[in-house]
């Protein structure tokens, strides 16, 4: 009844729009899938969390405060991320946790929406807003990506960071937490598609990302309203509700 | 526990009543869906379905809305029911409300709690929400029966419901000098309802999922201090300070620490969580209260 890699029911249609956007599948209740040797079960469709029985050998990584519960004696280790200094002055964590198996713990990203579960195949790479990324299985590498121009940290409202995640030889995990619900189109090559900077979401690293000014100004001594230019080929997953949320 | 022929006892208010409703009588939980339980054992609260109804005494109340939902009781004449007046969303003029003041008032101001709560009395028709995307939890009381609840998740309860509030005894300090500052990741106060003579009804606001877990007498679990819904009284807690293993013990923002605070919960018990509850700072423990820790 629902995908075992992704968790996707699959006794639905799929829902699109007549403009292209397809909904991200809401995932039932209780719903589980395997990574490697270990299981995430999704519980609850409100607030949901992502609870993972970690095997032996299999580790996840997080920002800490995504952690809702855990087994007292799963082993927790930090995780540097390079850049520390730049990131924090970007509002983004400069240091990830990593969670360990044999154990059991639990996410939540703390706001009302949506899990988008992303198996990721060997050799992909996938941008990630900053703070949409509840989870990555250990075999997914982490970095991120500055957006260039000033314009976009003054005017995007997007942050000066991506998160960009990367397969290398072994397929991964991501799961992340979209706020309200989540829709995705496929961009041809050259084809653009104008979105608002808190509504992205995440996008394939093929899909370039600039801040573009709009002929219309927002109030009466402001200058006008940026949105993001996304061009294809590749995937962009757009947000229904912006929520401004701040890493601590 | 004895269960007479034909009845049953709820998975989550843990009252007898009659088998073969479609919803618990007493606590609106759906009873004709399975039991989600996790693979760790967390039960989840199905949410009342809408436009269910619940029965106290001579009144009853319904549950509107799923995504923010409303209680609208119909109130009959010796019936009341007390809140905080920022819940009520609308009443009809017959309802006759008045104010009851609490114990410790400079106390619960200085916390944000409410000073004052309001009665209302019956006959007639009042509506309450807790204002924010979530799940109304319908907890019935028996006589004698007691139950601590996070502060400001109390939606309301029914007039026979004794309530009373005590310090957490949970916290712990970051900064110094004038930057010193007091935490309180439960809340500086909990809230204790208890019901007499007579059985009674709670009803709370939990913020996105809620889930239950029973605890056997000495087992633990971890869970996140804002994440805490309610707790049978035996259920015990402290802090709990994880440090992972390889956090940075120096860095330039001299304040920062790479820790995780826990509460550390510790049965026997019945504990409930919601999934959504805030962040706890990420500056260096200065001070706190009795805490467990583990560097891993």
């Amino acid at each position: 009844m629902s995908c075992l890699t992704c968790g996707a029911p699959l006794d639905v249609q799929n829902m699109v729009s007549d403009s292209g956007w397809r909904e991200a599948p809401r995932l039932r209740d209780m719903t589980e899938f395997r990574f490697a040797n270990s299981t995430v079960q999704v519980e609850g469709e409100l607030v949901p969390v992502a609870e993972i029985a970690l095997a032996q050998g299999d580790a996840v990584y997080f920002e800490h405060h995504v952690l809702l519960w855990k087994d007292e004696f799963t082993p927790v280790t930090a995780m540097p991320t390079q850049g520390g200094a730049r990131r924090i002055f970007g509002g983004m964590p400069f240091v990830l946790t990593m969670a360990y198996g044999p154990g059991r713990v639990a996410f939540s990203r703390d706001s009302p929406g949506e899990l988008v579960v992303l198996p990721l195949h060997p050799g992909m790479e996938l941008d990630l807003r900053e703070h949409a990324f509840l989870l990555a299985s250990h075999t997914v590498g982490y970095s991120f990506v500055r957006i260039q121009g000033l314009a976009n940290v003054l005017h995007g409202g997007n942050g000066m960071y991506l998160d960009r995640f990367v397969t290398a030889g072994a397929p991964g995990l991501l799961v992340l937490h979209g706020y309200g619900n989540v829709l995705e189109r496929w961009l041809r090559p050259g084809e653009k598609i104008m979105v608002e900077p808190g509504g992205f979401l995440y996008k394939d690293a093929s899909v370039t990302m600039q801040a573009v000014q709009m002929p219309v100004k927002t109030g009466l001594l402001r200058r006008g309203m940026y949105l993001a230019e996304m061009t294809g080929p590749g995937r962009v997953g757009i947000q229904s509700m912006y929520v401004h949320h701040h890493a601590e | 526990m004895t269960i007479p022929e034909g009845h049953v006892v709820c998975h989550y208010c843990r009252m007898t009543h009659p088998a073969g409703g479609a919803s618990c009588p007493t606590c609106g939980a759906a009873l004709d869906v399975r039991t989600a339980v996790s693979r760790s054992g967390w039960v989840e609260q199905p949410p009342i379905k809408d436009m269910a109804r619940l029965q106290f005494g001579q009144s009853r109340v319904q549950i509107e809305g799923t995504y923010v939902p409303v209680a609208d009781f119909a109130l009959a004449e010796p019936d009341w029911i007390f809140f905080a007046h920022h819940s009520l969303l609308w009443t009809e003029p017959d309802v006759r409300l008045s104010n009851t003041s609490l114990a410790g008032g400079w106390n619960r101001m200085m916390s944000g709690l409410p000073l004052i709560m309001v009665e209302a009395r019956g006959p007639g028709r009042i509506a309450l929400s807790g204002d924010r995307p979530g799940e109304v939890v319908a907890l019935p009381l028996m006589p004698g029966q007691q139950i601590w609840t996070r502060e400001h998740r109390f939606l309301t309860a029914t007039g026979n419901v004794g309530y009373t509030w005590q310090q957490t005894g949970i916290w712990y300090t970051t900064g110094s000098g004038d930057d010193k500052e007091t935490h309180y990741p439960l809340g500086q106060f909990g809230d204790l309802f208890h019901a007499q003579q007579t059985p009674g009804l709670l009803l709370l606001h939990a913020p996105g999922n809620t889930f239950l877990r029973d605890l056997a007498p000495g087992e633990t679990v971890l869970v996140q201090p804002g994440a805490v819904l309610y707790r049978d009284v035996s259920v015990t807690a402290h802090l709990h300070l994880e440090y992972p293993q390889g956090a940075p013990s120096i860095s330039w923002r001299r304040a920062f620490s790479q820790r995780t605070i826990w509460l550390r919960l510790v049965g026997p018990g019945r504990v409930a969580v919601s999934s959504v509850f805030g962040h706890t700072s990420s500056l260096r423990v200065n001070q706190h209260s009795p805490a467990t820790s583990h560097q891993w």
